[in-house]
């Protein structure tokens, strides 16, 4: 991991340009300079140059980032605020200690997968080799991992089975570490990586991911490693995917851009394909689909009352499409789209597009 | 401390040192000097600015009012300390009146929203500074922005039909009317367009639009010199034709934007213009082509022109990046704005080009040829004190030339502290004496923006 101080010409470069305001989130509901990409690079410069120290009144503005990379995008200079906030988030937590709310979610997120390892039953311990697909060279063996929240793993192994493909769901995984990444905790971070890397068996060619932050997570692993992680999306996208004759789902259905899938991962058109490819369905763009959740891992139990606010702001435009279903591809965008909805007294069903894909395999 | 308090809100009023810290910037590349307020403000409602300016009147307490901070003149540094006034707070859109071609917003609004708004009611509002992702109505008011479009549909100033506006004292004012046309007394409405803060804070403004052109088509034409590009703008001048774009960029910048973004830029050529022509489907179709004609018979080397929107937004994107890419060659970007007529645009740009060879500095030029308004970026790392030393010569050279040339200090980005110094040189005595008494007509204890534009 980079240090702040590694970071001191990336952060003298921004030219204070202020275009980042039109992008984040939080400056959009805050209307604070403090808030800002422009407003963080310069207190971050103070440091580094002696004006200013890191004290606690800092580290709160260090946590008004929502990691969604919007402004690194859009940043002419090119700056990537995200990673340069978080290797000041690390730098403040050396010094005073991870937040303790993140703390107790980073705890919790490891007790839900201790609790679940302990009563799985899912996990098959023999590879199958399988009709061997196009960009395919190796092995063929796929592991898939599950993360905290795996509402979608059922529907993942479904899919994939009915695809043609057999994943292996490895034993004893801890959680993909990103809420320790976040909030800069980076012994954790460490301990939970090499952890879940050392499930992997040595011969595995694919590593997928469904959640976003997870499989931006493992983008984070050493690069042996995260050069076999792939969104399953992605992955899919490449194959002649499967639809079953006469099965149907009729319904309008949105796709919301997570952060990690779209920014960091760089996959946004992939999900959109399967959805346009499943028979029945009505595809509507909402408008500024990357825009984020507002959930952001632990921010929304940080910050709640601005966390709510970027969430309403997204439930508005998903409200506008008129869709009967958002799909999405990562567990925290669940979150903040869930309370989005709620903030604006809406319900509606939020599922990932694998899950639309098993219900519709379901019909067979 | 208190009484401000009292006014907005205790979370309004911000104190602490990290707080100001942030407010003693704006977009203006001012190395490492460091101008703190006393305090940040963010008002929700004219009557609260109104109470803020009565209050800081009485005790003599500077005032800077800040919309987005992206003008590159040091508009928004609090030289004297004070208040800064972030607007950022007040940001609707009040009404847009499709019969009567107008809307009204608040000052903190951005010029991109204006634009977006109005257009789903097929309205358009011309100005288009190239931040106006992020730059506000008020502060585009307050500077008189332009853009790209000035040549056919001039700037800010063209677009201001009345404002409510607070002065020192806290009296609210209200110059113009609903009206299209307007005569009555002075023009306060202008005078306040332009006037950098430093006479009335923005609270509302009505702004005049126009309906939205059915189609629009951009064109990219090279050229194998600086001046047969300017060759082909008069020559499109001559044909009658206006586009509603003539902008162009030379060689150094398309070489550094194709360095960060390929977006298929001729970097071999010397010059290349941005056209766009909009209105009726038909009358771009013609406009088109009499565009090409005209370039091709005055050398243009190759022309593209856009099939659909899609196009037309990758040649935008190319164009809209050139700021951007030059912030990546150096970590400071000064970007210059002295203005010329516009058959003067060759001198202008030779002289430039010397200038920057005499003191060894990197330049990317840019601008707005139809209105002989050009942008030099000038890229560099100000910690380099003999460099900075350097830039400060090249731009005592760059005035000269252009006034020498017949033009001025500014033509969008405005006087600022910034160019201050340079004023004495642009005006004739009278002249600044008489700015200087409106001045202190409007805000006799200077407590407005003091220190900047007289
Ligand atoms: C990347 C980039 C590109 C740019 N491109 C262009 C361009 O193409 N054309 C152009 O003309 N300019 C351009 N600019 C300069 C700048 O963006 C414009 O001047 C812009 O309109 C300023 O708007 P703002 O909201 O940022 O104002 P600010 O910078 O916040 O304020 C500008 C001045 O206006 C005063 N002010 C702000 N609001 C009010 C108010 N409500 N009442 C009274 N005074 C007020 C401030 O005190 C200050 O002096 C560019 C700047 C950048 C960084
Ligand atoms: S967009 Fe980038 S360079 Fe511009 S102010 Fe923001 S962080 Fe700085
Ligand atoms: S990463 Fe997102 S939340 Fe953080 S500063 Fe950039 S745009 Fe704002």
């Amino acid at each position: 991991m980079k240090k702040l101080r590694d970071y001191s010409e990336e952060i003298y470069k921004c030219t204070k340009c202020g275009l980042c305001q039109a992008v984040c989130p939080i400056f959009l509901e805050t209307g604070l300079e403090t808030s800002v990409s422009r407003g963080k690079f310069t207190i971050l410069n103070g440091i580094i140059n002696g004006h200013l120290k890191l004290n606690k009144k800092i580290g709160k503005y260090l946590e008004m980032c929502l990691g969604c990379r919007a402004c690194f995008d859009f940043c002419p200079a090119g700056i990537n605020a995200e990673e340069i906030i978080y290797a000041a988030r690390a730098e403040y937590a050396e010094k005073y200690g991870v937040n303790p709310i993140k703390k107790l979610a980073i705890v919790t997120l490891n007790l839900i997968q201790g609790l679940r390892r302990s009563g799985s039953k899912r996990s098959s311990h023999s590879f199958m080799r399988f009709r061997v697909k196009p960009g395919m060279t190796g092995s063929g063996k796929i592991a898939y991992f599950p993360g905290c929240f795996d509402t979608s793993a059922k529907a993942v192994k479904t899919v994939l089975e009915k695809n043609g493909y057999d994943v292996y769901i490895p034993k004893g995984f801890s959680c993909c570490g990103m809420a320790a990444r976040s909030a800069g905790d980076i012994n954790t971070f460490n301990k939970l990586m090499q952890n879940n890397i050392s499930k992997i068996p040595e011969d595995t060619e694919f590593i997928l991911t469904e959640c976003a932050s997870c499989g931006s997570a493992w983008q984070d692993y050493p690069e042996n490693i995260a050069k076999k992680a792939i969104n399953i999306y992605k992955f899919l996208d490449k194959t002649d995917i499967y639809i079953p004759e006469n099965a149907k789902y009729n319904k309008t259905v949105t796709w919301h851009d997570p952060c990690h899938l779209a920014r960091f991962q760089k996959v946004s058109g992939e999900p959109r394909n399967i959805l346009k490819k499943i028979p029945g369905i009505k595809f509507v763009e909402m408008e500024e689909p990357g825009k984020c959740c507002g959930a952001a891992g632990t921010f929304c139990i940080t910050n709640s009352k601005v966390s709510l606010a970027v969430s309403k702001s997204k439930a508005k435009n998903i409200i506008s499409t008129k869709a009967d279903i958002v799909a999405t591809g990562c567990s925290g965008c669940k979150i903040g789209i869930a309370q989005g909805l709620a903030g604006l007294g809406k319900i509606k069903p939020i599922v990932s597009s694998i899950e639309i894909l098993a219900e519709l395999y379901s019909q067979e | 401390m208190e009484s401000f308090r009292k006014i907005v809100g205790k979370s309004n009023v911000l104190t602490e040192y990290e707080d100001r810290y942030c407010y003693a910037y704006d977009a203006t590349a001012i190395g490492d000097r460091l101008y703190l307020p006393d305090a940040v403000i963010l008002p929700e409602t004219t009557e609260q600015i109104s109470k803020i300016l009565k209050t800081a009147n009485e005790n003599k307490i500077p005032i800077v009012v800040r919309g987005a901070g992206t003008n590159l003149v040091g508009g928004c540094l609090p030289l004297k300390g004070g208040m800064v006034l972030h607007l950022s707070k007040m940001n609707k859109i009040i009404n847009v009146d499709k019969n009567n071609l107008q809307c009204v917003v608040q000052p903190g609004v951005t010029v991109e929203k204006v634009q977006q708004e109005v257009q789903k009611r097929d309205l358009f509002y011309p100005p288009d500074p190239a931040s106006l992702r992020v730059s506000t109505i008020g502060g585009s008011i307050a500077q008189s922005s332009g853009g790209p479009r000035g040549f056919k549909y001039g700037t800010t100033k063209d677009y201001v039909l009345a404002l409510e506006a607070v002065l020192p004292d806290g009296a609210i004012i209200k110059t113009g009317g609903k009206t299209a046309k307007n005569v009555t007394g002075y023009n306060l409405t202008q005078l306040l367009t332009g006037s950098e803060g430093t006479l009335a804070v923005i609270t509302e403004a009505t702004l005049r639009l126009i309906p939205e052109p059915e189609e629009r088509k951009v064109l990219l034409a090279c050229f194998e010199s600086i001046e047969m590009a300017a060759e082909a703008v008069t020559g499109m001048i001559y044909a009658g034709i206006t586009p509603s774009t003539l902008d162009l960029m030379d060689k150094n910048t398309m070489q550094t934007i194709e360095k960060f973004h390929k977006t298929g830029l001729p970097t071999d050529m010397e010059a290349v213009l941005v056209l766009e022509a909009d209105g009726f489907k038909e009358s771009v179709e013609k406009q088109a082509e009499q565009i090409i004609k005209i370039c091709k018979e005055l050398g243009a080397k190759n022309i593209r022109s856009s099939q659909n929107q899609q196009e037309a937004d990758e040649i935008w994107f190319a164009r809209r990046s050139a700021f951007g890419a030059v912030s990546r060659l150096r970590p400071n970007v000064l970007t210059e704005d002295a203005v010329v007529p516009r058959d003067k645009v060759p001198d202008m740009v030779k002289e430039i080009r010397r200038i920057a060879d005499k003191y060894s500095l990197t330049v990317c030029i840019m601008g707005h040829i139809g209105d002989g308004n050009i942008h030099p970026n000038f890229s560099l790392d100000l910690r380099d004190k003999d460099e900075a030393e350097r830039f400060k010569k090249a731009a005592d050279e760059l005035f000269d030339a252009a006034l020498s040339l017949g033009g001025t200090l500014s033509g969008e980005h405005g006087i600022g502290a910034e160019k201050l110094p340079y004023m004495k040189k642009a005006l004739d005595k009278r002249s600044l004496e008489l700015m200087k008494s409106i001045k202190s007509a409007f805000d006799p204890d200077n407590i407005l923006n003091p220190g900047k534009v007289v």
